[in-house]
């Protein structure tokens, strides 16, 4: 049985080899780079992964799927400039290419993707991330402004810490896990907004839908001062708030207004027809 | 010499300072000399428009009266919700990205006919999409032209955004006629139109020179 089972690994893998080999190139780059570099990466088709490396050094392996697309690299100082040139014929399977990157943890990072997953891990600089159908995933980032745009890519922001974090989507879904920070905007059309975390940092958190949906799940230990109003969809929430005065909570539509704790935090939760709902966690 | 090389120097070719492998590249490439004759032609003209097309400062002024009039902004509220503060900016800040996406969208669109995913060949006078179901404005024509070499399907996403956004904006707009103090739709109004901005700079982005 299990021999059964590596040898059909193994045919998978090299079937999978075979396609791959035939027209794929690996280009590996290296740039020397000072404090602060910045790096911008526009590829119209494929995923980009960006991860902390060394100091003072980029490192980028790119694969190319085909002779339809090739590498324009430029540096100049502390500022790296790579893009995906597609040359004519190219498609969105002949135009992939495929990168890998290693920055310097400050570096400010700008990734422009159409399709492909946009990923950036454990850096520390401004991340700049915007896409039509692109996914995006941060993890593991602090201190930085973190900016993305999206048509209808789905966004998931895990342990984000200490940022200035906003996000535009049309139609994808953000998904927020232990984010926290001074500013944390989201503004989303008919994507679904999700978070879970703290609402620490004594932060500004606005959360911001057409039709889209809002959970936001707090610990009970949450300190923050709450708004929530739906124009035209239901409003729930799960605390017990202390009452506060809001001018403009008995207009049209549900909402509810209170603090919890010391109402460090402000968070504003506000959908013209979707639904709010927001959460204790239970643990 | 790459088109994307002989691009990062045409502000300098323009003022005549130029090497014999631009022009080498020029006399081989003719979508670079056909860029750099339209953006001599537009120089040209662009000459002649800045004196007499500069808005006045009273334009915009009655413009933010009328606006205010209609309830469409207010004043800074008392209430504890504030407004992000770029707000007050916002009401003209948007307005810049869809001026770019018109000019810089005829400009690409006459040199970049063919985008990747395409397997039809193009003509340069491309016609605009379709014709939509509903009727759209002059600026929403504007972005589906700049996009309308894209593959269908991201066309069709294009117009589909499009169509949210504007929903977004007609249904906050309403309600903020409805209830001009109303500061909770102020702000939907102007997270509708920032949603508006992104369509714009997404397409302009992806039309420029350097992404082919």
């Amino acid at each position: 049985m299990r021999t059964q089972r590596a040898l059909r690994a193994a045919t998978v893998l090299m079937f999978a080899g075979m396609a791959f080999g035939t027209s794929t190139v690996r280009k590996d780059l290296h740039f020397r780079v000072g404090k602060h570099p910045t790096v911008s990466i526009n590829n119209p088709y494929g995923p980009i992964t960006v991860r902390a490396g060394a100091p003072q050094q980029v490192v980028v392996v790119a694969m190319l799927h085909s002779d339809r697309v090739e590498l324009d690299q430029s540096q100049s100082r502390n500022r790296i400039n790579l893009v995906s040139h597609l040359l004519p014929g190219a498609d969105s399977i002949s135009g992939v290419v495929e990168y890998e990157v290693l920055v310097p943890p400050d570096a400010d990072v700008t990734l422009h993707a159409d399709t492909g997953t946009l990923h950036a891990e454990k850096l520390h600089g401004d991340l700049t991330m915007e896409g039509v159908n692109a996914a995006m995933e941060v993890v593991d980032c602090a201190d930085g402004h973190v900016h993305l745009k999206t048509l209808n890519g789905n966004v998931n922001l895990t342990n984000v810490r200490n940022g200035h974090v906003e996000v535009v989507s049309m139609n994808g879904d953000v998904v927020m896990t232990g984010v926290s920070g001074p500013y944390v905007s989201v503004n989303s059309n008919s994507g679904r907004i999700q978070y879970d975390g703290d609402f620490g940092g004594e932060g500004e958190y606005n959360f911001i839908s057409h039709t889209g949906n809002i959970e936001a799940m707090a610990p009970p230990y949450a300190s923050i001062d709450v708004l929530a109003r739906s124009n035209q969809g239901p409003v729930e929430s799960d605390f017990s708030l202390e009452p506060k005065h809001a001018p403009f909570i008995s207009r049209t539509g549900s909402a509810f207004t209170g603090t919890l704790g010391k109402a460090a935090s402000s968070v504003r939760l506000f959908s013209f027809s979707g639904k709010i709902h927001l959460k204790k966690r239970q643990n | 010499m790459k088109c994307v090389e002989f691009e990062r120097v045409l502000p300098e070719y323009l003022e005549g300072n130029y090497l014999p492998a631009q022009q080498a590249h020029l006399q081989t490439c003719a979508a670079c000399s056909n860029l750099l004759a339209d953006l001599k032609l537009i120089s040209e003209q662009a000459k002649s428009l800045i004196a007499s097309h500069e808005p006045s400062p009273a334009l915009w002024n009655a413009l933010e009266e009328r606006l205010r009039r209609e309830g469409l902004i207010r004043q800074a509220q008392p209430s504890g919700f504030r407004l992000r503060s770029f707000s007050s900016r916002w009401r003209l800040a948007w307005l810049v990205p869809v001026a770019a996406a018109i000019a810089i969208g005829t400009v690409v669109k006459l040199h970049y006919p063919m985008k990747a995913g395409d397997t039809q060949p193009v003509v340069r006078q491309e016609s605009i999409p379709a014709p939509p179901a509903k009727p759209i404005s002059s600026e929403d024509l504007q972005l589906l032209t700049t996009v309308a070499e894209r593959p269908p399907a991201q066309r069709a996403k294009y117009r589909a955004n499009l169509d949210d956004a504007n929903s977004f904006i007609r249904d906050a707009e309403q309600s903020a006629k409805q209830d001009p103090s109303d500061i909770f739709m102020q702000q939907m109004l102007i997270n509708a139109y920032e949603q508006k901005q992104m369509l714009y700079d997404l397409a302009v982005y992806r039309s420029e020179p350097g992404e082919q």
